[in-house]
């Protein structure tokens, strides 16, 4: 069993969500309220300030669900029976052999020039989707996330997060959106949880927020991603250049279950997470990023797909893979199949997004309808640079 | 009531009970609900700076409150009496396994033990809990990673110590 789902069952019994006695309620409010509010001094800062991740006010179940979804679950041997047709973002239009695209891909990483610096800086979005509380309507949520990771061990890595206003998903959403009254503030859902204890779901504003800097020392002093295991700077340029030892080295941290589970998970899923981390995230050597796409290139349970439009209406060839997905890791019932998929510039090997799309509903993606993007992180820029971060 | 008041009273009944939570599981419940009471008198004040949803930021606060008021070697003696108590409760419920694990738990680092309790616990996603230990969530990832390889040592030498031994004989032959 995965330590986090035994330390969650180990959870003292005292700790659990149950009513806050009147009295000690009575006194602290009257505590709280009884002082003077802070002076408005600045205009009214909108909300959301925070980033707004999926757990947010919900049940303890969540954040490993959440990586349930984005890493685990055992890849499907036989093709699923439900067709993708996406209305809102793609459109797969010209089957061709992945193998050579995902070449050409390889081909194009391995040219790029290879130019390091003081810092790795990258800009990326984020969307969620929410089921609208009132109202048949999805939302999504978009987040601006800014990193800066320094070359160097000891530092500390920057970010600098910012949300950037809820919005209905699509035409028609927008449309029962604009009957329910045009809401600047979204009540929204929770993601379906199984047995959760709470699920009242949270707001959304459509307003976007205030930037938050954020930063912390390297962890040990010199990991900075993680990649089946934690990595420092130098263990991420070290990587071996060639396909079959890149593959070798990957596979040293596969212990035959998901990335946060203990879900079974077979390799080829399992090397498919790590290494779309590593093309879409990571500050590898081009040689490196040409390898991982061979590596793909070879793997027998994933798909290629030309034209495919990632959440930034950008065009690029998508190699992606099933995954079966549940709400919680022992539930047994409600199992739905998400395609994850790395879209990519087959000319460059540049990474413009990883996304999630439905393909059966289920598990947190209950409410979804099959072809429906359901979380996606789109890259606006990944590079090094000297310039000091978020100053 | 105010808009104010209502906003700030329904805040309070979804997030005190897992802001006091979390208080417990960071210095036991002698001083919890000091902290939770300070940390929603600092809600009431900056209403205005309270994003929707408020559990990190109300978690955040907690986390300040708690740095800033409670000595450090107060924060670790509460705890331990809070984690003796862990332990030593329903005796007649206990399973060797959830004990192994608290033990593990209470065996670690603060901040792998925050960390984990973040996560597990309080079940916030690595965004979330990022925002409230305040760094981003790629490293706050990292940071999980460590803390719950850590954790699994713990509880896998706990339970089977007979390797360890094997090895040391290894070792002498």
């Amino acid at each position: 069993m995965n330590p986090i789902d035994q330390l969650r069952a180990a959870r003292p019994a005292h700790l659990d969500d149950t009513p806050v006695d009147p009295r000690t309620r009575a006194a602290e409010l009257s505590r709280a309220m009884a002082r003077p509010r802070q002076a408005p001094a600045r205009r009214r800062i909108v909300r959301p300030v925070w980033g707004l991740g999926l757990a947010g006010a919900a049940a303890a179940v969540t954040a490993v669900a959440v990586t349930i979804s984005a890493t685990g679950g055992t890849a499907p041997r036989a093709p699923s029976a439900q067709v993708i047709s996406s209305p809102a973002t793609t459109t797969p239009r010209i089957e061709l052999s992945g193998r050579s695209i995902l070449l050409a891909a390889a081909h194009g990483a391995a040219r790029q020039p290879d130019v390091t610096g003081a810092y790795w800086h990258t800009v990326s979005v984020s969307r969620n989707l929410f089921e609208a509380a009132d109202g048949d309507y999805t939302v999504v949520d978009p987040q601006r996330n800014e990193v800066w990771t320094p070359s160097a061990t000891g530092g500390e890595q920057w970010s600098r997060t910012r949300s950037l206003g809820a919005e209905p998903a699509g035409p028609d959403d927008r449309a029962a959106w604009e009957r329910a009254g045009s809401p600047a503030e979204i009540q929204v859902k929770s993601p379906k949880m199984g047995d959760s204890p709470k699920s009242k779901g949270f707001t959304l504003s459509t307003e976007p927020g205030a930037a938050r800097d954020g930063h912390a020392p390297l962890v040990d002093g010199d990991k900075v991603f993680w990649l089946g295991r934690n990595v420092t700077m130098k263990d991420l340029r070290d990587l071996p250049n060639d396909p079959d030892r890149l593959k070798a080295w990957l596979l040293r941290s596969y212990e035959g279950h998901g990335t946060e589970s203990d879900d079974p998970m077979s390799s080829d899923a399992w090397l498919f997470a790590v290494t779309v981390g590593l093309i879409t995230d990571m500050p590898v050597t081009p040689q490196v990023r040409g390898a991982a796409f061979r590596m793909l290139a070879d793997l027998e349970s994933i798909e290629v797909v030309r034209d495919v439009v990632d959440a930034e209406g950008r065009t690029g060839s998508a190699v992606a893979i099933e995954e079966r997905v549940r709400a919680k890791a022992d539930a047994k019932a409600g199992e739905g199949i998400l395609r994850n998929r790395l879209i990519f510039d087959e000319a460059t090997g540049r990474a413009l997004a990883r996304d999630s799309v439905v393909v059966r509903p289920g598990g947190l993606q209950a409410g979804f309808a099959p072809g429906t993007v359901w979380n996606s992180e789109t890259v606006l820029e990944a590079g090094w640079t000297d310039e000091k971060p978020a100053s | 009531m105010t808009d104010d008041s209502q906003r700030f009273t329904s805040m309070y009944d979804e997030c005190r009970q897992r802001v006091w939570a979390y208080v417990v599981s960071r210095a036991g419940r002698q001083v919890a609900d000091e902290v939770v009471s300070e940390t929603f008198a600092i809600a009431w004040r900056r209403l205005e700076d309270v994003p929707e949803p408020a559990l990190p930021w109300l978690l955040g606060v907690a986390r300040n409150v708690l740095r800033d008021n409670i000595r450090a070697e107060i924060r670790r003696d509460a705890l331990s009496a809070e984690l003796r108590a862990w332990t030593e409760d329903d005796v007649a419920e206990q399973v060797t396994e959830r004990l192994n694990v608290l033990k593990a738990l209470t065996g670690l680092s603060e901040d792998d033990r925050e960390i984990l309790i973040l996560t597990a616990w309080q079940g916030l996603s690595p965004r979330d809990a990022a925002q409230v230990v305040g760094c981003s969530p790629t490293t706050f990832r990292v940071r999980l990673h460590r803390a719950r390889r850590r954790l699994k040592q713990r509880m896998d030498t706990a339970v089977s110590p007979e390797p360890r031994m094997r090895n040391l004989s290894e070792e002498w032959s």
